[in-house]
């Protein structure tokens, strides 16, 4: 395919500045239309679920502390290696308890691996995105600081704590059975691979093939 | 007219029509970090010289120490106003060189999202080469339509650019009836968008003079400095990677390749406002031909993928250890290297890989057109006016993230 090129101007068009009227004509007919700016601190950007903002530790209502049970997968896949978790095994039970948590947020590159590795859905990423700071402490998260970022985070939205469910905990359109015992939470309706969006052609084709 | 940054003591005595100008690298119309010093004579330009590496990053001396799944996040950072499209080439590549089978949905989604890229891609890149250029307007309505694309990878995956969407063997998240019911509204009312730029710029005498007969560059010499993409195809060289290698959907889904005839900066102007047009076109048959079934494929390596052969990844977490399954008994690590290229918005995109059997590349190369192009500079602008080779920057299209790497 060869693209259409250089349009000719013939000399009416040449003098009256046709095409420069028609521009303007454009943009004047713009002045009309609604403003599409978004007045940015006043008025905040749509957020979806399974934004990947700032970093929180699930609290869990049944024990008030976090979910983690240093499985270190979280710390294995990051690749900034910004995760680094410290823990000790419990002599009789020979379980592991998580002591530390920390994550540097700063290097942190937002890919969400690690909440999608997470096996008990202890970590999350929040809706939250307007965290920067003037020092860098504050951005350096320990266990404390995440479980807070939780409560501020379920506070602030309006979300439920016990029907709380982010796409990466349980993506969309992965069968259950791929999944932890822990993530197979309850999800809407459209993640669900049965309900997934199918193509009107392939629909019919499939219709057809059926009978 | 072009503002200096740096000016140098002319260079030799007796000679006093030459200097030497230094633009960049923080100047607006580079696109970046690119610093271009220039021997001029009056206003002509007798030499350019492009100096990259402001911006680089390492990125594939970084790959060698991680996994391929953790790579993938470096590739969000090449061409950052593109994402989609180099992770989408990353998993190409890799699934190549591990042998990994994607399923057809995966598939389709891939190549919904890569023409949804190079849509918001070619936005960009109207908007800025128009702005260089000195029409402001466009630039308005260019961002208008690619905030809405942008807000769909957000719903899509949760991040507005640094989308990390592929997985090896697949995607990470399917689409729902919200995000689709969106894209259809976008798609038909795009090409009536397309009308409104056109309508702006296309007849626009300003716009004819400073891009007609512009950074001409002829086929023979367009294939001899290595340019592909639509900088190529301006000059009349039908080469299209998704036509003649085709990857992800793009041999079940039909379209053309724009080219012009000329090889100047309104031709490629021409080129590149077709193909957003075709790319509409794929996303409409996209969306009517998605089909059923899984959206990561069975042998898919799972995320903590181990970084040496027979180390085990620990287990000590109750029922089975991850999202996805880790396929122990097949061996995931082959050695050998490979080289697929992709069609991303700039050009063509290639990775090769050599593996030596660990589970990280033993080197991984990009090729990546920017570079390429910004090599291709020299001869472009050589015996053009200063305030032309704004216009070659932009027509070339380059994003110093990936070239500099």
């Amino acid at each position: 395919m060869i693209v259409k090129y250089k349009p000719k101007r013939n000399w009416l068009q040449t003098i009256f500045h046709t095409e420069i009227l028609q521009g303007l004509a454009l943009t004047l007919s713009k002045l009309f239309s609604p403003p599409i700016t978004r007045q940015y601190p006043k008025e905040k950007p749509p957020i979806y679920p399974g934004f990947r903002g700032q970093h929180a530790l699930v609290r869990d209502p049944q024990s008030g502390t976090a979910k983690c049970v240093a499985c270190m997968r979280c710390a294995q896949i990051c690749p900034s290696r910004c995760i680094s978790i410290r823990y000790h095994q419990e002599e009789e039970t020979s379980r592991r308890v998580m002591d530390s948590f920390n994550i540097e947020a700063l290097r942190c590159v937002y890919c969400g691996y690690c909440v999608e590795v997470c096996p008990v859905n202890a970590i999350t990423m929040t809706d939250i995105f307007e965290y920067a700071s003037y020092d860098r402490e504050s951005i350096y998260f320990d266990k404390e600081k995440l479980l807070s970022n939780w409560d501020d985070f379920m506070s602030s939205s309006t979300y439920d704590q016990s029907s709380y469910v982010n796409p990466f905990w349980r993506p969309r359109g992965l069968p259950e059975s791929e999944l932890t015992a822990a993530k197979r939470v309850p999800v809407p309706d459209d993640w669900r691979i049965e309900n997934q969006f199918i193509g009107r052609k392939a629909r019919s084709k499939k219709i057809t093939g059926g009978e | 007219m072009i503002k200096a940054t740096t000016v140098d003591i002319p260079v030799s005595a007796g000679n006093e029509d030459h200097y030497r100008l230094r633009m960049g690298p923080q100047h607006p119309a580079t696109h970046g970090v690119l610093r271009v010093d220039l021997d001029l004579d009056g206003e002509t330009i007798m030499e350019c010289e492009p100096h990259v590496g402001y911006l680089h990053r390492g990125f594939e001396k970084l790959a060698e120490h991680r996994t391929y799944v953790q790579n993938l996040v470096l590739t969000d950072r090449l061409d950052y106003i593109a994402a989609m499209a180099n992770n989408v080439g990353y998993c190409e590549a890799v699934e190549k060189l591990l042998k990994i089978e994607v399923p057809l949905r995966a598939k389709y989604l891939r190549t919904m999202v890569c023409e949804m890229a190079r849509i918001s891609s070619h936005l960009l890149w109207l908007a800025t080469h128009a702005l260089d250029i000195g029409a402001m307007t466009v630039f308005l309505y260019c961002f208008r339509e690619r905030e809405e694309l942008l807000e769909l990878f957000a719903e899509l995956c949760g991040a507005r650019l640094t989308t990390t969407y592929t997985r090896l063997g697949g995607v990470r998240q399917d689409v729902t009836h919200s995000i689709m019911m969106k894209l259809v509204r976008f798609v038909d009312a795009f090409p009536a968008n397309i009308e409104e730029y056109e309508t702006l710029i296309d007849t626009n005498r300003i716009w004819l003079k400073r891009t007609v007969n512009v950074g001409t560059v002829s086929a023979r010499d367009a294939v001899s400095l290595c340019l592909t993409g639509a900088s190529l195809r301006g000059s009349g060289v039908d080469y299209d990677v998704r036509k003649h290698f085709p990857y992800a959907a793009y041999d079940l889904v039909d379209f053309e390749i724009p080219r012009g005839e000329t090889g100047d900066t309104y031709a490629r102007y021409r080129c590149r406002m077709e193909e957003m047009r075709q790319s509409n076109h794929i996303l409409r048959q996209c969306i009517e031909q998605m089909p059923p079934g899984p959206i990561i494929g069975d042998d898919a390596p799972d995320l903590v993928m181990p970084n040496k052969p027979g180390r085990k990844v620990e287990v000590d977490t109750p029922a089975r250890q991850g999202l996805i399954k880790l396929v122990e008994d097949r061996d995931i690590f082959m050695e050998g290297d490979v080289y697929v290229p992709t069609e991303v918005p700039k050009g063509e995109l290639g990775f090769y890989f050599i593996s030596d059997g660990n589970g990280s590349p033993y080197r991984m190369h990009i090729r990546s057109p920017s570079f390429i192009h910004i090599g291709a500079l020299k001869t472009l602008a050589k015996g053009a006016m200063v305030a032309d080779l704004i216009a070659i920057i932009g027509t070339l299209d380059v994003v110093l993230g990936e070239c500099d790497r």
